[in-house]
């Protein structure tokens, strides 16, 4: 199902890369879309999608307000926290979510583990608070 | 309006660049400049070019390509710049 | 419009220079490629609102080209030194 999604991605970026509407340049990207090479591991359900292209949506807005939070309010401290997904996400799923944890400007994934953890570093007003 | 509005967010995205590469100066740890710089390079050029895009929406096709790539590159360069410089930190 | 974008193109300028500075003055490795990283993707953005303020839309093809393969670039770049390191 969400092989659909992959080419409704590829086609998008070709469409906007050539910025040409024509029936012919339509057809080139779905050709193009379809022949680049494509994984068939488990991608996970549509509403696996669906939830991390929501998360994205809300991402934006939320990185804006911790940029504008830490411009007024000094961050000084940082701290190491680790935050438990669920385990077996595919590999689409796990870029998706460390692309939103590192957005946001306040955290910063560095490192994955493979059982499920995600190593977050973030800024704070001060110490152990 | 629409004027204001497209030199509000270029403004805005100068001052975050300002406020996030200062910090570059200083002597902090690798990853607390990351975060100061994602809120400069990514943030802050997404505003920009959001303020381009309202002042020229004839070429809108380029604009949001530069928005996405800037989106998802910046954000994989903080990540891969953050992991191999704690792991090399970690020895 | 064409006066302001002229200030504000020139503002993004002083910005450059700090990176730039940052850039000479480090001497630990990852503080360098930081402060390249960041000049980087402020010099495709310049490179952008130049071609606003010309309104030629090759330029700005250029700007998205490096900004993402300048991006690219760098990721490589780190790894190779943490390899390096490693070894």
């Amino acid at each position: 199902m969400s092989g659909y999604l992959n080419i409704i991605l590829r086609l998008t970026i070709w469409l906007l890369l050539t910025s040409d509407l024509s029936l012919e340049n339509i057809a080139i990207g779905i050709v193009i879309s379809l022949i680049l090479p494509h994984t068939h591991q488990s991608i996970g359900t549509l509403r696996d999608w669906l939830q991390a292209i929501g998360k994205i949506v809300m991402a934006i807005p939320t990185a804006y307000i911790e940029a504008i939070e830490m411009i007024f309010r000094p961050h000084q401290a940082e701290d190491i926290v680790i935050e438990r997904v669920p385990p077996n996400r595919s590999s689409g799923l796990i870029f998706l979510d460390i692309f939103v944890i590192t957005f946001t400007p306040k955290t910063i994934v560095f490192k994955y583990h493979q059982d499920g953890g995600y190593e977050v570093h973030r800024v704070k007003r001060r110490k152990n608070s | 309006m629409i004027d204001m509005l497209s030199y509000f967010c270029i403004g805005g995205g100068i001052i975050f660049w300002f406020w996030g590469t200062l910090p570059l100066l200083g002597k902090r740890s690798v990853l607390f400049k990351l975060h100061s710089l994602s809120v400069s390079d990514t943030l802050g050029s997404m505003a920009i070019v959001f303020g381009l895009l309202l002042k020229l929406p004839s070429e809108w096709q380029l604009l949001i390509l530069a928005i996405i790539s800037l989106a998802i590159w910046n954000t994989m360069l903080g990540y891969v710049l953050a992991y191999c410089a704690s792991s090399q930190e970690d020895l | 419009m064409n006066s302001s974008l002229n200030l504000i193109l020139m503002l993004m300028i002083v910005a450059m220079l700090i990176p730039i500075y940052a850039a000479w003055q480090a001497n630990d490795v990852w503080q360098k490629m930081l402060a390249l990283a960041s000049v980087s993707s402020k010099a495709s953005m310049i490179i952008l609102v130049v071609s606003v303020l010309r309104d030629d839309w090759m330029i700005g093809v250029v700007a998205t080209i490096v900004l993402s393969v300048g991006n690219a670039g760098f990721m490589i770049l780190a790894h190779l030194l943490k390899r390096m390191d490693h070894s």
